[in-house]
């Protein structure tokens, strides 16, 4: 169950008020069925943007986004995010929050309760089933949050950050979880990320994007045995080549800010 | 208290002597959930006893003001006459259908005001006016329209605690963290969904502090309404809010007034423990907001 994503010659603005600036730029990606694509660059440079795209939040002011051969011209149960933040709904149980898209999505009460079971087993949750989002640890909510997104069986996964508001320990488990419901369940996923070795630990290959608009600077393929952690010496290395291309576009300037002070720089 | 008081000053004192004690109860409530019934009652019981200590003193000192022992006895005398129960009866049946249908109405529009932008931007400042305004203006206007009934009372009462309702509710809806809206949409609720599963929930806390505000400004309305014309004292009966006043105004005799003042805190007291209080702790404790470490 998974669908291609294809953007083609997107741009994309900011949102919000002020003089129109671009966000993405002449972007042309192309993703497989089935792959777990990172996407890394540094704050800024239209990552989330390129999300949103995909989910339907938004519509690009140049370019095409397609999902499984179809246009995307809204949001959808086919594309399914996960946030920075755990956006779970605090005033509702974990089982609740799990079954939200289901319940959303039609499906009758006795298939959703054993979805959401099922679900709550697969992430170590089925203890914490009846309790509500304060009550549970960073990690133990960007599992439920996880558990809500696969819970749907999405073609397509849209994680935005998920793991940077966490904790080490917490994160190193839930990459290898990742990976392994990944391969359990062939979703196609989008990693974005500002953690360059997160990037190569998660995904099949790294997308490197830069600033000032956002477009891509370059493609590293990993093709590293899984599951893969970040400490490993392989993976250190693959980061080591992703940051150099990041840093050879910072020195060219590509991506420093087009408005703004003059020595104004990107840090990564 | 003599005639020329305002509505206003009549009502004051009364909610100025409960929220202490409230307070102190909302406190004990929620940190020692554990603790013995006892434990929570003590507090309650001890503040009522310091005021009942303040009172007796200011009655000695002040000769128009009856003493606790004689509103006591007067108490007495109206539950035996069936006075008590009277005017608690008309008190709860009428707010109880007014604000019912004020925080129905105040909430529905409220939702729909917060999320349709133009209609904010069309009704609010007039509801900011309206809700500035003391709604017992509204009584003499409402009495000459549609007569001296219980019913035009009503619908003052109903309507006025409106826009304080609705203007707390709109604020409630734009407060909604996007980044929830943002969830609910990514998992496919849209529109009344969206609204009825996402923002009215994360909104309840904000609603929940405008009908308290509506409440409040109901039962204002109804006292003012009773000092106006006193129709919900009932024309034969005299056994009211509106005939006692009457009463104290003509001897002068405070006895009976403070006697049902007695009553009237008895009852607002009784609403704010069984609803309001408890539904906070609930919205609290479910959103995690008692283990904060402040005091609540």
């Amino acid at each position: 169950m998974s669908s291609p994503v294809t953007l083609t010659d997107v741009a994309q603005q900011f949102a919000g008020h002020g003089p129109a600036r671009l966000a993405l730029d002449g972007v042309t990606l192309s993703i497989e069925a089935g792959e777990l694509v990172s996407i890394v660059g540094p704050s800024g440079c239209g990552k989330s943007t390129l999300l949103d795209l995909v989910a339907g939040h938004t519509r690009p002011v140049r370019g095409t986004v397609d999902v499984g051969g179809t246009r995307v011209t809204g949001p959808g149960l086919d594309r399914v995010m996960v946030f920075q933040e755990h956006a779970l709904f605090p005033w509702a149980s974990v089982r609740d929050n799990v079954g939200f898209g289901l319940k959303n999505a039609g499906v009758p009460d006795a298939e959703r309760e054993a979805t959401v079971t099922q679900w709550l087993a697969k992430v170590g949750l089925t203890d914490a089933a009846e309790l509500h989002p304060h009550q549970l640890s960073g990690g133990m909510r960007q599992r439920a949050a996880l558990a809500r997104a696969f819970a749907l069986r999405p073609q397509v996964l849209l994680m935005d950050e998920p793991f940077s508001a966490l904790d080490a320990p917490s994160r190193d488990r839930l990459h290898v979880e990742l990976q392994d419901l990944w391969q359990e369940t062939g979703t196609t996923i989008i990693f974005v990320t500002h953690n360059v070795r997160e990037a190569v630990a998660l995904g099949s290959r790294v997308v490197v994007l830069s600033s000032g608009p956002g477009h891509i600077i370059g493609e590293v393929a990993v093709g590293l045995q899984r599951p893969r952690v970040v400490e490993s010496d392989r993976v250190v290395a693959l980061a080591r080549e992703v940051r150099g291309l990041l840093d050879v576009a910072d020195q060219l300037g590509i991506s420093a800010p087009r408005s703004g002070s003059e020595d104004g720089h990107v840090s990564i | 208290m003599s005639a020329s008081d305002s509505p206003r000053g009549a009502v004051s004192p009364a909610t100025a002597t409960t929220s202490p004690a409230a307070d102190a109860v909302a406190g004990l409530a929620s940190t020692s959930a554990r603790g013995s019934r006892w434990k929570k009652g003590l507090p309650i019981l001890v503040t009522g006893l310091v005021i009942l200590a303040l009172w007796a003193v200011a009655a000695a000192f002040v000769d128009t003001l009856p003493s606790p022992a004689e509103t006591a006895r007067e108490l007495g005398r109206m539950a035996r006459d069936g006075e008590l129960a009277s005017i608690f009866g008309r008190v709860t049946v009428f707010m109880a259908v007014c604000f019912s249908i004020a925080a129905v109405g105040g909430v529905a529009l409220g939702l729909l005001i917060g999320a349709r932008p133009a209609l904010d931007r069309g009704l609010s400042p007039y509801l900011a006016a309206l809700q500035g305004m003391p709604t017992s203006m509204w009584i003499p206007v409402a009495a000459v329209v549609l007569g001296t009934s219980a019913w035009s009372l009503g619908v003052v009462v109903s309507i006025g605690a409106m826009p304080a309702i609705m203007l707390a509710t709109r604020s409630a809806v734009k407060s909604v963290p996007p980044l929830l809206i943002r969830a609910g949409r990514t998992f496919g609720a849209d529109g009344r969904t969206l609204m009825r599963h996402v923002v009215l929930p994360a909104a309840l806390p904000g609603i929940m502090t405008g009908l308290e505000l509506g409440w409040s400004i109901a039962f204002r309305c109804l006292v003012a309404g009773e000092i106006f014309s006193g129709v919900l004292s009932g024309s034969g009966s005299g056994t009211g809010i509106g005939s006692v006043i009457a009463r104290s105004r003509e001897t002068g005799d405070l006895t009976e007034m403070m006697a049902t003042i007695m009553i009237v805190l008895a009852f607002t007291m009784l609403v704010d423990r069984l609803l309001f209080a408890r539904v906070h702790h609930r919205l609290r404790v479910s959103r995690g907001l008692v283990d904060a470490g402040l005091p609540h």
